[in-house]
């Protein structure tokens, strides 16, 4: 490429740029991810609430902070639903994690993703790390999942996310 | 209200029963009669009152519903609302984040050269504009003081926007890392094995590397990460063919030997009349495995603007590969580049004492293993082969010259590195290794370091 030519390249970049619309990118909407876990079973909406006991219970099992009481979780025939998020880098990721009726890992989907780094985590292969495990296996990054390099934040706290919604899948929800 | 139903159901098979009895017992016909029409009026009313009940049933049935429906909806309105509070104000929309490292160099066979400096301090700035567009900043004083009389420099490391446009890729534009090799987009002191980053990816990727331009990246769902773009390069003009004095003298100042080092442009009216392209492939699609390689060429114009000599392409390529299997981490990265057409350029300047190269490579292979871990805190010991030469070939030298006069250090070295990061936690490492040079052996050094990032 010599000279000038080179910013020809300019004018269709900034148009496909300018075209984007303003909500954050979804690569699944909810009732997409709850479609690949659960098919065409019906998932009826569990309202839960955790008490200052259940999030206490749910930090000391996970180790990791509940940062709302307000859980999303949907129970289906064959298992149950959670819709999540956590802190990237700077910013939120949503995701949702499906069990099934003995409370292990069905699959992962990553619903959003907003940061300029780290967006490796939506490789299926990392999410497939989960798959089958359940509230008491060791879940540690670099031990039993493989992070992903230049992305350890995020598989960071996708892993310990997915930690503690399978605590709180022990604590709240199991007993009923 | 289950209950109540209950009662009724009970009630109302007993009187079926009844009813079942009073066939079989077979009374007079008129008292019979009499009999079946009283039961078929109280049956009547039951199946009505059955219905009222059916009703109510669900009737409230319905209530419940309305109320978990209407449950959920609050759920999902207080983390909207959380959200909103999160991303809402600009101070919410704000990101801060900062790295840095003080570091001791002990050179074994020149202890006269032994230096403390606190090579970098980086703070950086973020702000989001939406949910879809996000601005990056860094800024970095090297050697603690920046001035006149001072070897620090401030510098801006990166400045640019990044726009999701879809879920396949994003554009950036600005001045940002080029995507190459392991560490420089990911360039902080908790991400590498040693005091200093090392030298292949110092002197041949000259870290911390960026460009102003545009481009496009994104990952796939498989696993493949991409990145192509349009960016400023490097200027020869900034070249230093003739230094009486060799540019560097000891390991903590071989970053002057990279013919890169010395002509990036870093954005600082940088001369743009040519534009470089790159390609940037990574894969990630098996976990704790990552492979990647990426190319960059442009034109570098000429050491002298005035005269008639022709413009050298620079070309840069690298591969690299990461493997962390369990507590072990094992690293490889090769990097070549070559300038084009500088055979006239050197054949005007005999007898320069730093000749324009016309290739330069460099390579190492590096592993680590966490021997000790407790929560957050782990002892990671390490070994590191490289082997770098910023003038593996040079086109045009004068007979008779060579293309490093007596008395300068070489530009090409073996070196390895024993030592160990110790992670106080994942943000706070504290470093020790020894390097041993195998053709600049007064290089051979001892060194400390304390890395933080957050």
């Amino acid at each position: 490429m010599r000279g000038h030519g080179a910013w020809l390249w300019l004018p269709p970049l900034a148009a496909v740029a300018a075209y984007a619309p303003a909500q954050a990118v979804v690569y699944l909407t909810v009732e997409q991810a709850q479609k690949e876990m659960f098919g065409d079973e019906a998932l009826t909406s569990l309202p839960l609430v955790l008490s200052a006991a259940q999030i206490a219970a749910i930090e000391r099992d996970s180790g990791v902070k509940v940062a709302s009481p307000i859980v999303r979780v949907w129970k289906a025939p064959s298992g149950y639903f959670f819709a999540d998020a956590v802190i990237g880098k700077h910013d939120l990721i949503e995701y949702a994690v499906g069990l099934d009726a003995n409370g292990r890992v069905r699959g992962v989907e990553i619903l959003e993703y907003r940061e300029a780094y780290g967006g490796e985590v939506r490789n299926a292969a990392w999410r497939a790390q989960f798959d089958g495990k359940r509230h008491g296996d060791a879940l540690r990054l670099g031990e039993d999942i493989q992070g992903i390099s230049g992305a350890t934040l995020s598989c960071q706290h996708l892993t310990d996310g997915i930690r503690r919604l399978l605590a709180t899948y022990a604590v709240a929800i199991a007993p009923r | 209200m289950t209950h109540r139903l209950a009662s009724f159901a009970l009630v109302f098979s007993a009187l079926v029963g009844c009813a079942a009895r009073a066939d079989e017992s077979a009374p007079p016909a008129a008292s019979a009669e009499a009999r079946a029409q009283s039961l078929e009026r109280k049956i009547e009313t039951l199946s009505r009152e059955l219905d009222a009940l059916k009703n109510e049933l669900k009737q409230v049935e319905n209530q419940n519903e309305a109320l978990a429906a209407q449950q959920q909806q609050q759920a999902v309105l207080a983390q909207q609302q959380s959200a909103v509070q999160n991303g809402g104000g600009p101070w919410d929309r704000l990101s801060l984040w900062g790295y840095g490292e003080v570091n001791y160099y002990h050179p074994q066979h020149r202890p006269e050269d032994t230096q403390a400096d606190l090579a970098r301090a980086v703070f950086g700035i973020g702000y989001r504009f939406g949910e879809r567009t996000v601005f990056n900043s860094e800024y970095e004083v090297e050697h603690a003081v920046s001035s006149a009389d001072d070897p620090g420099e401030f510098e801006v490391e990166q400045f640019w926007v990044d726009h999701r446009f879809a879920g396949w890729g994003a554009v950036k534009a600005g001045l940002f890392l080029m995507p190459f090799g392991l560490l420089n987009e990911h360039h902080e002191p908790t991400n590498y094995y040693g005091v200093q980053r090392n030298f292949v990816e110092t002197l041949i990727i000259p870290s911390t590397w960026r460009e102003g331009g545009v481009g496009l990246h994104g990952d796939t769902v498989s696993g493949l990460g991409w990145d192509l773009g349009l960016t400023t390069g490097f200027d020869l003009s900034k070249y230093e063919l003739n230094p009486e004095t060799p540019l560097y003298g000891r390991a903590s100042e071989l970053k002057e030997a990279s013919p890169l080092q010395a002509t990036h442009q870093e954005l600082a009216l940088a001369n743009a009349q040519h534009l470089a392209q790159y390609l940037a492939l990574n894969y990630h699609g098996l976990p704790g495995f990552l492979f990647g390689a990426a190319v960059f060429t442009g034109n570098a114009g000429r050491v002298d603007r005035s005269a008639h000599l022709p413009d050298s392409r620079l070309t840069l390529w690298e591969a690299h590969a990461r493997w962390r299997p369990g507590r072990a981490d094992f690293a490889a990265v090769f990097a070549r580049g070559t300038l084009g057409d500088t055979a006239a350029t050197n054949a005007l300047n005999p007898g320069a004492s730093n000749p324009l190269p016309g290739s330069f490579f460099g390579y190492y292979l590096q592993g680590a293993y966490d021997v000790w871990r407790r929560d957050q805190t782990r002892l990671a010991p390490f070994l590191r082969w490289e082997r770098y030469n910023v003038g593996a070939s040079y086109a045009g030298l004068a007979a008779g010259f060579a293309a490093v006069p007596a008395g300068f250090p070489q530009p090409y070295d073996r070196v390895w590195t024993y030592g160990m990061n110790f992670y106080l936690n994942p943000h706070v490492v504290f470093k020790a290794d020894y390097q041993s040079f195998q053709n600049n052996a007064d290089f051979t050094r001892f060194d400390l370091g304390v890395g933080l990032n957050f």
